[in-house]
């Protein structure tokens, strides 16, 4: 399916488009580009046992950016009329004081393959549906046992129209179909308080709910991972191996290693990988990804928030260092050409390069046999969020549920742990890669907002990492 | 946004069976500004705004929400709302407040912020990228970062309410990179203000430069548990991120572990934890909260002892006592929530130095990472990033880089064995002084 006309909802055509370019580059800027985003979302909570909140919400806005040499300005505004646009781009060009020096040029509409089409859209499913869904997940976590004290469901849906045209002649739309629930579940003992949670999400419409995601196991899972927790003691403090399971424990190499190869901390001379293509920068093991056309993964895209057409990017290759994520004007900084990563939060924010679904390949080695062979340390089953300063490469993740592993097998559960290291360090001290490769969601936070990512991997072993944990 | 749209929105939702409604206005400008080694990364300015709309059908409350003022805006609103109420099965009644209490005078808009031009907004980047670099020659380049921003919010209903207010500010930050032998380390330092001429580029400069210069050849301590001296920015982390623990909101949904402790001792007697919507020196002031009512200042922690929670209309209702106004909405689109305003430890009358001299031997954490991962606000656990230095014989000693400080929120709370004397408010809006918390779980090599 080709998708270019198959929304119209308050976007504006290439004659606007045209002139509104032109008057943002009537100072001197060299490249012009308007990003126009129409946007519903619906958003249902449940919680106490009952469904308390339903909400609604319609995003409508524009940002221009102008690009003058390496500099860049951006304004943006709800005003989407032909003088709320021309408003808009007289702004920005108000930021550069030179002569004209371009035109926009003739518009081409761009059209692409829908790659990840959508069954059931979620404005025309019955809220009601939408309920059910929560209230199965919370029954079935409510069920896991007398100590889930409070469970609570949430879920998401968004329907995302952008057009972006630039002075270039680039004039494309693309519709983006989001769907999300959560579970956290609560245990506690008077006392103390735990919790475990789940957030599938997908680029899929309500489709999602009935054929890959079971609410019912879903808050199964929760409840459990919260009950376990709450019987689980303290986790160990020190320098230990530790293996790290699948799914979110991909958001180790997102933190230690994918924000520190995005161009927004390479171009700019803030990432510890700076001039390191080419070179081995982690264990031969290691083959990572970042792939924004897997069909109707959360991180996915037709085209990135600059137009260009998404990508499979190999970023490491057993262990060398093949590529970068580049958005158009950190390219140009960096005299390379753009990977289709540009992506922002919503027109409030002028696009940079992130990360899509950003995983770890599969490798050969046996889970079992890591463990096995490990002698003390921590086993990372499931992880929770983390951060990173890119400069440094120091990062951080919290453990959310952890078992300790003696002698070469996994023991009691434990709780309250993160890990903390440098990325460069830790890549090479991968020592295991497995084979059971999967996914996980999650929203990724920088320079230019909260972007829907997946992280993902197998099995892993790091050799020796530091454990914060509190005994 | 005309006065006469939110009238007609009123009317038409009247006529629609809704029985009583409100709107939430928001109203925004903002200008923002980040520079490298002279480079202009990223530069924005923008005027937006949106409308939130709630309203009460057959007693429940719907929400729905816009940017877009086009013609199809007042039957969206009013469609959404009676589809949210509808599938509503809240019974804990939400109310809207009918605006009879004078709120008080606040002025928090100064026009220097609005008359200042982009090109002395620059120029203030210019000032702190030459004034780190001439702090030490190791600092390297990194972010300078300028924002002005102003905004207006309005609340009128069908039961009375119509009130509003403007506040403005401006923020200088910077997070220069300092390079030696292979070592690199960042330091930030931000700076709010409500007046432009208070922002100084020179002192932002050289503090972040300090720090960053600081932090270079930092290595980790030896696992253990250490005598450790909070940082007062380090503090106001750590209260943000749990400050949801005094919301009333989050305790009737059985989420704070001081649901029923009012009145007991919950903290050590060194501690007064308040929220003071009203003070000009700290950037949560408001006339009034999210549903129009009357702000005021709560003493929610005295001497240890725990006075009250945070509290909306609907929270008030349930627990039967009286709203502290901290009804609380992220955004114009947001359902209305509990959220603190100003809310601080009272400082202590030790300096930092007698802080550090009575630890004797043991750290002090400058800076955390992770709050968002490594911290629960729902076990109070925390296991976060650190660096700092460490106190040897009561004085600073060496930096310290890639620990990780580990606790329990509830448990430090009575730790506290004192509080020094300056108390700050890094992010705006929450505050602490340093304090001396005891000992505190700590893994390094």
């Amino acid at each position: 399916m080709v998708n270019g006309e198959r929304t119209d909802r308050k976007m504006i055509d290439q004659k606007l488009a045209t002139d509104v370019l032109d008057a943002a580059l009537s100072t001197g800027g060299d490249f012009a580009e308007i990003f126009l985003e129409d946007r519903r979302n619906h958003s249902l909570i449940l919680q106490n046992n009952r469904l308390e909140t339903v909400n609604s919400n319609r995003l409508h806005g524009a940002g221009i950016r102008l690009y003058h040499g390496l500099s860049a300005v951006y304004a943006y505004t709800n005003a989407t009329d032909r003088d709320g646009l021309l408003r808009c781009a007289k702004e920005v060009a108000s930021a550069i004081r030179d002569e004209r020096k371009e035109t926009c040029r003739a518009m081409h509409s761009a059209t692409h393959a829908d790659i990840h089409p959508v069954q059931m859209r979620p404005s025309d499913t019955d809220a009601r549906k939408k309920a059910e869904v929560l209230r199965a997940a919370n029954a079935s976590a409510r069920a896991t046992g007398a100590e889930i004290s409070q469970v609570i469901c949430g879920y998401n849906d968004s329907e995302q129209d952008v057009l972006i045209a630039n002075s270039d002649g680039l004039f494309v739309k693309d519709t983006r179909v989001y769907s999300r629930m959560s579970c956290r579940a609560i245990a506690a003992n008077g006392t103390e308080n735990q919790e475990a949670y789940e957030t599938p999400g997908a680029l899929r419409g309500f489709e999602y709910f009935v054929t890959s995601v079971d609410p019912a196991a879903l808050g199964k899972r929760a409840g459990e991972g919260a009950i376990l927790m709450l019987h689980a003691p303290v986790c160990p403090s020190g320098v230990m191996p530790v293996v790290i399971g699948n799914g979110f424990g991909g958001v180790i190499f997102h933190e230690a290693c994918g924000h520190s190869l995005e161009a927004t901390s390479v171009a700019v001379g803030m990432s510890e990988f700076c001039g390191k293509l080419g070179q081995q920068i982690a264990d031969p093991r290691v083959t990572a990804i970042d792939d924004g056309t897997i069909p109707n993964e959360w991180g996915s895209e037709n085209v990135d928030d600059e137009g260009t057409p998404t990508t499979r990017l190999v970023l490491i290759e057993n262990g060398i260092l093949k590529n970068y994520m580049i958005d158009r004007l950190n390219g140009k900084r960096m005299g390379m050409e753009p990977t289709g990563s540009a992506r922002r939060q919503s027109y409030a924010f002028a696009p940079t390069s992130r990360m899509r679904n950003t995983y770890i390949a599969p490798g050969n080695d046996d889970d079992d046999e890591m463990i096995a062979t490990m002698g003390n340390g921590l086993f990372a089953a499931k992880m929770g969020g983390g951060s990173v300063n890119p400069a440094t490469g120091e990062f951080n993740f919290a453990v959310s549920e952890g078992y300790l592993v003696k002698d070469g097998k996994i023991t009691t559960p434990v709780r309250g742990a993160s890990l903390i290291g440098k990325g460069a360090e830790i890549l090479m001290q991968i020592d295991r890669v497995g084979k059971n490769m999967t996914m996980a969601q999650g929203m990724c936070g920088s320079l230019s907002g909260s972007v829907p990512t997946n992280v993902g991997q197998p099995w892993i072993r790091v050799k020796s990492i530091t454990v914060g944990g509190r005994s | 946004m005309e006065q006469a749209f939110i009238e007609k929105l009123l009317a038409e939702a009247e006529k629609a069976g809704i029985e009583a409604a409100e709107a939430y206005v928001v109203e925004k400008e903002s200008f923002s500004a980040i520079t490298n080694a002279g480079q202009i990364i990223d530069y924005k300015s923008n005027v937006t705004g949106g409308l939130g709309f709630r309203g009460l059908k057959n007693g429940r409350m719907g929400y729905a929400a816009t940017e877009a003022y086009d013609d199809d805006a007042i039957r969206q609103l009013i469609k959404g709302v009676i589809e949210s109420a509808e599938l509503s099965e809240d019974t804990d009644e939400e109310l809207l407040y009918h605006g009879g209490d004078e709120a008080p005078e606040l002025n928090l808009y100064d026009s220097s912020i609005d008359q200042a031009k982009p090109e002395e907004k620059m120029a203030l980047l210019e000032r702190m990228e030459a004034a780190a670099k001439a702090y030490d020659s190791r600092v390297d380049n990194g972010y300078s970062i300028v924002e002005t921003g102003k905004h207006t919010i309005r609340i009128m209903n069908s039961v009375g309410l119509n009130r509003s207010f403007t506040e403005n500010l401006c923020v200088l930050a910077a997070e220069p990179t300092a390079k030696e032998n292979g070592f690199v380390a960042t330091g930030s330092y931000q700076q709010f203000a409500h007046c432009f001429d208070a922002l100084n580029p020179e002192r932002v400069a050289q503090e972040a430069a300090k720090r960053a210069v600081d932090g270079l050849h930092a290595a980790p301590v030896p696992s253990g548990n250490y005598r450790v001296v909070l940082f007062n920015e380090v503090m106001c982390s750590l209260l943000g991120v749990f400050s949801t623990i005094f919301s009333a909101e989050t305790a009737q949904k059985g989420l704070s572990l001081l649901t029923g402790k009012l009145g007991t001792t919950v903290a050590a007697p060194c501690v007064t934890l308040v929220d003071d919507p009203l003070r000009t020196d700290a950037l949560g002031s408001r006339p009034f909260d999210a549903e129009g009512v009357p702000s005021k200042a709560h003493t929610l922690i005295d001497k240890g002892q725990f006075r009250t929670f945070l509290h909306n209309l609907k929270t008030a209702r349930k627990d039967g006592v009286e709203t502290t106004a901290n009804a609380d909405k992220a955004g114009y689109a947001a359902t209305v929530h509990v959220a603190p305003s100003n809310l601080f430890f009272d400082q202590g009358d030790k300096s930092f130095d007698q802080l550090l001299a009575a630890v004797n031997d043991g750290l002090v954490i400058t800076e955390v990472s992770g709050l968002h991962a490594g911290a629960n606000q729902v076990s109070g656990d925390f296991s976060l990033l650190a660096s700092g230095y460490t106190i040897s014989g009561g004085k600073r000693a060496k930096p310290v880089e890639q620990i990780t400080v580990a606790g329990n929120y509830y448990e430090l709370l009575k730790s506290i064995r004192a509080f020094g004397n300056d108390l700050c408010f890094p992010d705006g809006s929450i505050g602490s002084p340093s304090a001396d918390v005891g000992e505190l779980s700590v893994s390094g090599k």
